[in-house]
């Protein structure tokens, strides 16, 4: 016998939209239920709920027209790939139908201090991906960016690229999730990359690499070193694929 | 001399200039080009002072006419000297930025043989960035004061940003520091930005393909501790220049000493904790209501080491507390010692709801260290009530931690005695 207010899905995005958007139509209260991802074990406890890519759209869509602020606020949190959130995500989503964009201020309530938390660091890392993002030239002209964020921002940060550097060649690889971006001639694709083979850098790229470096070290005030500022400001996990901080 | 060269020196030389905003301008990126800015602006790295670093800031030359005392390009120190050539420039910029390692040019030089020829080469840089390579990136420009002002509207149509350094607090300090320049010649350059800017607001409305004229507004910056104002001279200038020339910011450069000319104070270290305290000051001027004449007085003229500004101001004002979270407006809130504008927003954003208990205003993110000693919730105290100041003032000493700043006394050898 299932109990009343336990609902599963498939683990899928869609799957998961599309099982707020039957529990919204069919509950009383959404309030009162938990949704979760479906395991698969015997004893599984609540009901299934399969996926329907429409009805998952069609409830984004709504969302996006009755509180573009909140749409955003589940895009970015979707981008954090957190588990065991279903629950609060259905009831932040409920109460978004109830309050529209008010509801991010509403952080005494837990879900909705759950789900605009993740969302908002999801939010800074792309912020600062942007920033410390390094591309290198590659010897065909067009240039390279590795990265491993903690969120797959991957989308995003592609589309800031996308109109600031329009004019030139380029790629985003993802290492730790396999993904890329690709920029060529006015236009913009994604893929997963099963083998990555670094490819040779342009003839000049190490010089302007090394005034980079020269510039770095020559713009900070030797009297006002302060090592620890600089750390919380940009955290040691992206020092990896910064130019600057080769051989560090 | 070859380009990493001349970058070495003429980054070294421009590193005591504090600003580095890339904020406050949406460009769009031009179709044929690279780049664009973004309103909040961007840091790319932070440089080993844990300072922002986002755009390329260098001279474009340090080899100085002038001889000022607090400078490290003055013509009378022995440094080596530099000059970029435009092509130079325009290369770093594009190379640099195509890379993703800033978000434009901070371009500022030494006065080369004259105003109007130093000015003059540094809005060619930016002419051909802008119009041959149709850069669409952030560039900061420097006005050297006593240019023409023909010059100065050509650099505000293609800088996102232009400012004019004011240098020093007062016209006695700049007469004895900075012989060469004159008060007139810094303030005409930056009432004439003002205009430009307001004009060119006015036009946009009317027509929005009206050019723009440096869309990021001016800024300026000034010495602190190279002279001997105090204070209150300081933040009453700044509010001066906030209300009457309409400037987006002005910037505190802690004095780090670059030479043992005698006119110039003796110090241990740059004032750092002086210049943060007026940071902080400027924020209460710029974001939460306060005038100059609240922070500081005649009788009062120095911002307290201890406590920041708005922590010092409520000591003094017991009178205002407690603030009731649950009823008191925006700039109310704003007062509270520890409530920030993005707290005191959330306080007003939640409270829609229901009542903020203090549970909730943990949840909301607000700090309470220190406004739990000013603030009710729903008529309930944080802490026991009918708190003195000096109560208050020695629990959030000991709270806090603080350990003793070091002095700020400076020594002035034997100028001002």
């Amino acid at each position: 016998m299932r109990a009343m207010n336990r609902y599963l899905y498939d683990g899928t995005a869609d799957g998961l939209l599309s099982a707020i958007a039957w529990i919204l139509e069919e509950e009383p209260d959404p309030l009162l239920v938990a949704l979760s991802e479906r395991e698969d074990t015997l004893f599984e406890d609540g009901f299934f709920i399969g996926t329907d890519a429409t009805q998952a759209e069609s409830l984004f869509f709504r969302l996006r027209k009755q509180a573009p602020d909140a749409a955003h606020t589940i895009y970015s949190f979707m981008l954090a790939e957190k588990e065991g959130m279903e629950t609060s995500l259905l009831h932040y989503i409920s109460l978004v139908f109830k309050h529209g964009d008010k509801v991010n201020g509403y952080l005494t309530h837990s879900a909705v201090l759950d789900i605009v938390s993740i969302a908002k660091k999801a939010g800074r890392e792309l912020h600062r991906m942007k920033g410390l993002l390094r591309f290198e030239k590659l010897r065909d002209g067009a240039y390279l960016a590795k990265m491993e964020p903690d969120h797959n921002i991957i989308h995003p940060l592609a589309y800031h690229f996308r109109t600031r550097l329009r004019a030139q060649h380029w790629f985003l690889y993802d290492v730790k999730r396999r993904t890329a971006a690709r920029w060529s001639n006015g236009s913009l694709q994604f893929g997963t990359i099963e083998q990555f083979t670094t490819p040779a850098l342009s003839d000049d790229e190490k010089k302007v690499q090394a005034m980079w470096q020269t510039f770095f070290k020559t713009i900070a005030i030797p009297d006002r070193k302060n090592a620890r500022l600089q750390k919380s400001n940009m955290p040691m996990k992206y020092w990896k694929y910064l130019t600057e901080k080769q051989g560090e | 001399m070859d380009t990493l060269a001349k970058l070495q020196i003429l980054s070294g030389a421009a590193r005591y200039d504090a600003s580095c905003a890339s904020s406050g301008s949406k460009r769009e990126a031009p179709s044929s080009g690279t780049g664009n800015t973004s309103q909040s602006g961007i840091c790319h790295s932070w440089s080993d002072d844990g300072r922002c670093i986002s755009l390329l800031k260098i001279l474009l030359s340090n080899d100085c006419r002038y001889d000022c005392a607090y400078c490290v390009n003055r013509s009378t120190n022995a440094v080596e000297r530099a000059s970029f050539t435009a092509r130079e420039v325009v290369d770093l910029t594009l190379d640099f930025y195509r890379r993703n390692y800033i978000e434009g040019l901070f371009l500022s030089s030494a006065v080369m043989q004259s105003p109007d020829v130093t000015m003059e080469r540094m809005v060619r840089v930016v002419e051909s960035l802008r119009t041959e390579e149709h850069f669409g990136g952030y560039i900061h420009l420097k006005i050297i004061p006593g240019c023409s002002s023909e010059l100065v509207r050509k650099a505000g149509l293609y800088a996102d940003r232009i400012s004019v350094n004011i240098e020093l607090p007062s016209q006695v300090s700049l007469q004895r520091l900075a012989p060469q320049k004159h008060k007139d010649s810094i303030l005409e350059p930056m009432a004439l930005i003002g205009r430009e800017i307001h004009s060119s607001l006015v036009e946009r409305k009317a027509d929005r393909r009206a050019p723009r004229f440096a869309p990021a507004g001016q800024s300026t910056q000034m010495i602190i501790g190279a002279s001997p104002e105090n204070d209150f001279q300081i933040l009453r200038l700044s509010q001066g220049l906030y209300k009457k020339m309409n400037l987006k910011r002005v910037y505190y450069s802690a004095y780090v000493p670059v030479s043992a000319d005698n006119r110039l104070p003796v110090l241990a270290a740059p004032p750092l904790l002086r210049e943060h305290r007026l940071y902080q000051a400027d924020w209460l001027l710029r974001f939460y209501g306060f005038s100059a004449e609240e922070i500081l007085s005649d009788d009062l003229p120095n911002l307290d080491e201890t406590f920041d500004p708005k922590t010092a101001w409520a000591l003094r004002h017991p009178e205002f507390f407690p603030v009731e979270i649950n009823r008191a407006d925006y700039l109310t809130l704003l007062r509270v010692p520890g409530i920030g504008v993005t707290s005191a927003k959330r306080i007003i954003a939640a409270r829609r709801f229901s009542a903020i208990t203090p549970e909730g205003m943990k949840k909301i993110g607000v700090v309470m260290k220190r406004a739990k000693y000013f603030i009710t919730s729903s008529g309930r105290g944080f802490e026991r009530a009918d708190r003195t100041p000096a109560l208050i003032r020695q629990q959030l000493l000991l709270g806090d931690g603080i350990v003793a700043p070091p002095p700020r006394q400076l020594v002035f050898p034997g100028l001002y005695a």
